[in-house]
């Protein structure tokens, strides 16, 4: 087993190399633009502004106030893009390359099994993968919580922050580099075993975030409020942008029967119609861990049961 | 570890591989013993199942039934992968890796590593250790190749078609390398190929796959004495089917040609000659083809 760490030690160093050096550079540009996030904060510029989806503008200029959250987005797009990125580059090619320079018939006809081919390399690009994404998930979430849920800064249901920060990273990443193995032992070819392991990861990255907009897996709260009395404030809730009104037998319509805010016009069309009630469906805040550990579950359990697969095909394949 | 049957090289009973479940059969009912310290040649045509069984002893393939041992233990479990070298057809190696990285990892790969004897397979060959495998002529990578399988001072070497790419000079440098270590070591080597004259000098036991199955597993010096070229009038080829063993024969004009298993005095007027071992293996090789009939009965493998 010693003999066998070393080798995929060996072979992965430049990966692992190239990770590590990311990380770095990631954590640099964090530091930087999260010190200068600080100071705009402490700059006293936005204690005015109120928590909520609207945007609060100066009051001298009345241009609205925004933090400068690009640079942290593009973190959150690089943890998005995780999956894909350790698939091809690192999953598709451990077993892949050996499989087409033929050199597992080598290494097997060494002191080394089948297993433990497998598990060194596997184990030890696993733990780097786990390393890696957890701790880019990590420089994301101290970055972004001096910004997290703040009109001027960066809510909890921008894609950037409900798929680019969390738990779901590095499950997503182990799934990615799970994916990207399989396809390495069942393709031949390294560069076939990297094309297929983009479309796979491409397509699950952009199914989850498909599943987040349409709250397929997290279904939204619907709040209801009474008559015309003023709806509960969205605040940081991710809307659906289902909003309605409720009869007295309970049924839901779509808004622009009544498109009024609110005030006589409303009071008049809700009672012409028979409506007793509005409401309007979203996700609360703390649906931000109801979304990271679905994901989390989903994406951790493709991992597994691809880990699986390749075991079992192991014996047949190689 | 060492049973009853530790002192043989090879033991198949009832092998059969095939590589698909319901593809044609690679392998199927062999049966075969080759004693140990022997350098073994494995004969037969392209696609006999030469590689398949090369694989098959390696540990990289498992046999589809039956049952293959080698040195005693099953292939491909630590017992054996300590004990049996393999070299396949294609040596491959890692390109980008340096020489001296390719022996570093033999040795980290293996429980037993032999440093000097492989560093010298490979200087002898005048390969700078700093080169990188890639850029090395394919007589140079399988010299390396061969200095990893040897490194680990295997008991059986089983090396499939190694020669094809080396010099002739070079080819006698390994094969008395080879040769050494079966003498001074007790080694056992199989090995394939398609060279039978270089067979005919360095082999002491024949293997020969036809279709899959085997054909001849018999000691070298047997084999000769019991064969013989028979040439003599066509009209004698009947007394010879009844008596002893047609390999194969040829009728030109009035003359027969004959390659047999000698099974008791000749009869008859015959002009005889004693065959070399590349007489006989290519004989069994053309038995069977189109034009030349197959053995009039079946040989008896030699256990």
């Amino acid at each position: 087993m010693k003999g066998s760490l070393w080798l995929a030690w060996r072979q992965q160093r430049v990966p692992a190399g190239i990770g590590a050096a990311a990380l770095v550079v990631a954590a640099a540009v964090a530091a930087y633009y999260r010190s200068g996030m600080l100071e705009a904060l402490h700059s006293g510029l936005f204690d005015h502004c109120e928590p909520g989806p609207l945007y609060c503008t100066r009051s001298d200029t009345g241009l609205p106030l925004l933090l400068d959250v690009e640079p942290l987005k593009y973190l959150g797009a690089l943890n998005i893009a995780l999956p894909v990125l350790i698939g091809v580059f690192w999953g598709a090619p451990l077993l892949g390359r050996d499989r087409e320079l033929g050199t597992h018939r080598m290494i097997l006809s060494q002191g080394v099994s089948r297993g433990q081919w497998f598990a060194s390399r596997f184990a030890l690009a696993a733990m780097t993968t786990i390393a890696f994404s957890g701790l880019l998930a990590g420089v994301f979430a101290w970055w972004w919580r001096p910004a997290a849920d703040r009109s001027y800064g960066l809510f909890w249901y921008d894609n950037t922050a409900l798929s680019g920060s969390g738990p779901r990273v590095v499950a997503a990443a182990l799934f990615g580099l799970a994916a990207g193995t399989l396809l390495g032992l069942l393709a031949r070819r390294v560069l076939a075993a990297m094309v297929l392991t983009l479309l796979v990861t491409g397509a699950v990255t952009l199914l989850l975030e498909w599943t987040h907009r349409a709250r397929l897996l997290v279904p939204p709260h619907t709040y209801v409020s009474a008559g015309i009395t003023p709806k509960p404030p969205m605040g940081e809730k991710w809307s659906t942008g289902h909003y309605g009104l409720i009869t007295a037998t309970g049924r839901h319509d779509d808004v622009l029967t009544c498109p009024f805010p609110s005030g006589a016009e409303l009071k008049q069309c809700m009672a012409a119609h028979g409506y007793v009630a509005r409401f309007y469906e979203a996700n609360p805040a703390g649906d931000y861990w109801t979304f990271q550990w679905t994901d989390t579950a989903v994406l951790g359990s493709l991992a597994v049961l691809l880990t699986v697969v390749t075991v079992l095909l192991l014996r047949r394949r190689v | 570890m060492t049973g009853p049957d530790a002192s043989t090289a090879l033991c198949a009973t009832g092998l059969a591989f095939r590589y698909r479940r319901r593809g044609n059969w690679a392998l199927r009912d062999c049966e075969f013993t080759v004693p140990g310290g022997r350098i073994t040649a494995l004969v037969g045509r392209n696609g006999a199942g030469k590689s398949t069984l090369l694989h098959l002893a390696g540990g990289l393939l498992r046999p589809t039934s039956g049952q293959l041992r080698v040195l005693g233990a099953v292939p491909g479990t630590a017992q054996a992968r300590a004990r049996v070298a393999l070299l396949t057809q294609d040596k491959p190696l890692y390109p980008r890796s340096t020489v001296a990285d390719t022996l570093l990892l033999g040795e980290k790969l293996n429980s037993t590593w032999d440093r000097p004897s492989a560093e010298r397979i490979v200087r002898e060959g005048d390969i700078p250790l700093h080169a990188r495998v890639g850029e090395l002529s394919p007589g140079r990578r399988t010299r390396v190749a061969l200095a990893l399988a040897l490194g680990k001072r295997p008991e059986l070497l089983l090396l499939d078609e190694p020669l094809a790419d080396l010099d002739p000079v070079a080819r006698g440098e390994i094969m008395a390398q080879l040769m050494t270590e079966v003498i001074e070591r007790g080694m056992s080597i199989m090995l394939s190929s398609h060279v039978l004259p270089e067979l005919e000098e360095t082999c002491d036991w024949v293997l020969v796959l036809r279709d899959g199955r085997v054909e001849l597993s018999e000691d070298v010096e047997e084999l000769r004495a019991s064969h013989a070229v028979l040439t003599g009038p066509a009209g004698q080829a009947d007394i010879l089917a009844g008596a002893h063993t047609v390999v194969r024969s040829r009728t030109g004009g009035r003359q027969l040609t004959a390659l047999i298993r000698q099974r008791g005095p000749l009869r008859g007027d015959w002009h005889v000659q004693r065959p070399g071992l590349q007489d006989i293996l290519l004989g069994y090789l053309q038995a069977g083809e189109p034009g030349h009939p197959a053995p009039a009965e079946r040989t008896e493998t030699a256990a």
